[in-house]
């Protein structure tokens, strides 16, 4: 059964979220090879061991320092107004819901966790997400909020020094920043590669909103590149749906 | 469940149009990050439009109580400061060949200046331990003394419409160029000492600029004017790219 899983509101701000990531990571990493080290002139860094070693250039953009400033502090501004409509809006619209963690997602998880490394048969059944894709999707606003402070204490460092102070000072506040970047990555990568490989129908669902609830990871009991094709009962003209799994957990 | 060919062509419930949409979306973005590259040239009128309203926004943030206050705990960078000029060589004022360094306060100014180094060791001497915000992300904390700008502008009687102040070297045309609060910030120093030495050629002798409310290259070494103007002038880093304001 055919249903709207993602208002157009929720579509669009991700689409654009992905533009805006990729080119604030693409010139973060161009400025952070300016100097890609931590320390203070005259100081150690602690916690960073590959001081000196460049972000390869492939994955760099804005092609100079002051090129990928300039799209880095441009940019910064459509990263954040876009997800403070995205924000309004899921908590206008009721979407938070199906995103705020609630007592049980712990044993839920576990359950995901034991039925991706088979040792749990059956998919166990969700709300819209299912307990660890709500986890990183809850994850990922508060890293962003984490991006923009610690961008700011690093952009205003003077001027908003209280910020700045609060992260540790300038030398810890950009590391804060990187380290946020790398979640963000981490979090991106896991969420694109779960996409393609357990629930490539769900990339329609964000770009028309269409999801047809019985070709689910659920209903197709599907693991990373397991069970990608619809289940057989659902190809057959006629035959019966599985029924739609319930709207909240 | 068996997954055959034929089941697999049915992966086409994704709609082959969505696909290609979905494909096509971030095959782009990822090539437009890729390759080093800079970006559409067509941005770059977008790009100078975020700056100016980038600027508005710093402008309003700036105040000229809030100070600089390095973390008593955080090490000095004493002679790990790196040492930066556009010359091919370390930039000397021989006093044989262009007789004695004197710094020129002018432009919109009703009593224009000629300082010796000696007129400004005259004027109210302050010193900061401040740090110095490299454009390229490190910082280093030195200890700055010299007189400012504040009381340069007083002593020269700058007009109200100068509104701008450029900081002209004689490191091969090096220049940047102020808003005038900036400039003004008690700790925007013309410096002569650094560490409780007399600044050396490494780092902008006779006298430089050091603010720390601004990015390292808007500090302007080598100092020979002070140009108090009714209009921003660019700068050596500013006309290249680099943001004009770059305040911190």
């Amino acid at each position: 059964m055919e249903r709207v899983r993602h208002h157009w509101i929720v579509r669009v701000t991700h689409w654009v979220n992905v533009v805006a990531v990729v080119i604030m990571v693409g010139s973060g990493f161009q400025i952070f090879n300016a100097y890609p080290a931590f320390a203070r002139k005259g100081e150690l860094f602690c916690c960073y061991p590959w001081a000196g070693q460049p972000i390869p250039g492939w994955l760099t953009f804005g092609g100079w320092l002051a090129g990928a400033r300039n799209w880095h502090f441009a940019m910064m501004w459509v990263l954040v107004v876009n997800g403070l409509v995205y924000l309004t809006f899921v908590y206008l619209h009721g979407e938070w819901r199906d995103l705020v963690p609630r007592r049980g997602d712990i044993r839920d998880s576990v359950q995901m966790i034991r039925f991706y490394t088979f040792r749990r048969k059956d998919h166990p059944s969700h709300g819209k997400h299912n307990a660890l894709q709500k986890t990183a999707y809850f994850m990922m606003p508060i890293v962003g909020l984490l991006l923009v402070l610690t961008g700011l204490a690093i952009w205003k460092p003077v001027q908003l020094a209280p910020l700045t102070n609060l992260f540790g000072g300038f030398v810890w506040a950009r590391y804060w920043h990187f380290l946020a970047t790398i979640a963000l990555i981490v979090l991106s990568v896991v969420h694109v590669f779960m996409v393609f490989t357990v629930d490539p129908y769900s990339i329609r669902a964000m770009i028309t909103g269409k999801y047809d609830d019985s070709l689910s990871p659920e209903a197709r009991n599907a693991r990373p590149f397991q069970n990608l094709a619809p289940p057989r009962a659902s190809i057959r003209r006629g035959a019966p749906t599985p029924p739609d799994p319930p709207s909240t957990t | 469940m068996t997954i055959d060919r034929k089941n697999f062509r049915l992966l086409g419930a994704l709609g082959r149009r969505d696909f290609l949409v979905a494909g096509g979306g971030i095959l782009s973005t990822a090539l437009l990050a890729a390759c080093e590259s800079r970006g559409p040239k067509s941005a770059e009128k977008l790009l100078r439009y975020a700056e100016r309203k980038n600027m508005v926004v710093e402008r309003a943030l700036f105040r000229h109580t809030v100070m600089d206050v390095p973390s008593a705990r955080a090490h000095d960078a004493g002679n790990k400061l790196p040492s930066y000029f556009i010359s091919e060589t370390v930039p000397i004022w021989d006093e044989s060949v262009r007789g004695k360094w004197a710094l020129e306060v002018g432009g919109l100014v009703g009593n224009p200046l000629k300082l010796t180094l000696e007129d400004l060791q005259k004027l109210p001497r302050v010193s900061y331990r401040v740090n110095h915000y490299c454009v390229e992300g490190w910082t280093a904390i030195e200890t700055w003394t010299g007189c400012r700008v504040s009381d340069l502008a007083r002593l020269a009687q700058a007009a109200p419409e100068a509104q701008f102040v450029d900081f002209e070297s004689f490191d091969k045309g090096y220049h940047e160029s102020w808003d005038l609060e900036s400039a003004v910030h008690p700790q925007t120093l013309i410096a002569y000492g650094l560490d409780g030495k007399m600044l050396q050629p490494a780092h902008g002798a006779p006298a430089r600029l050091f603010g720390p409310v601004k990015l390292g290259y808007k500090n302007t070494k080598f100092l020979t004017r002070v140009m108090f103007l009714p209009k921003a002038n660019g700068g050596f880093w500013s006309d290249q790219g680099y943001e004009w304001y770059a305040g911190v």
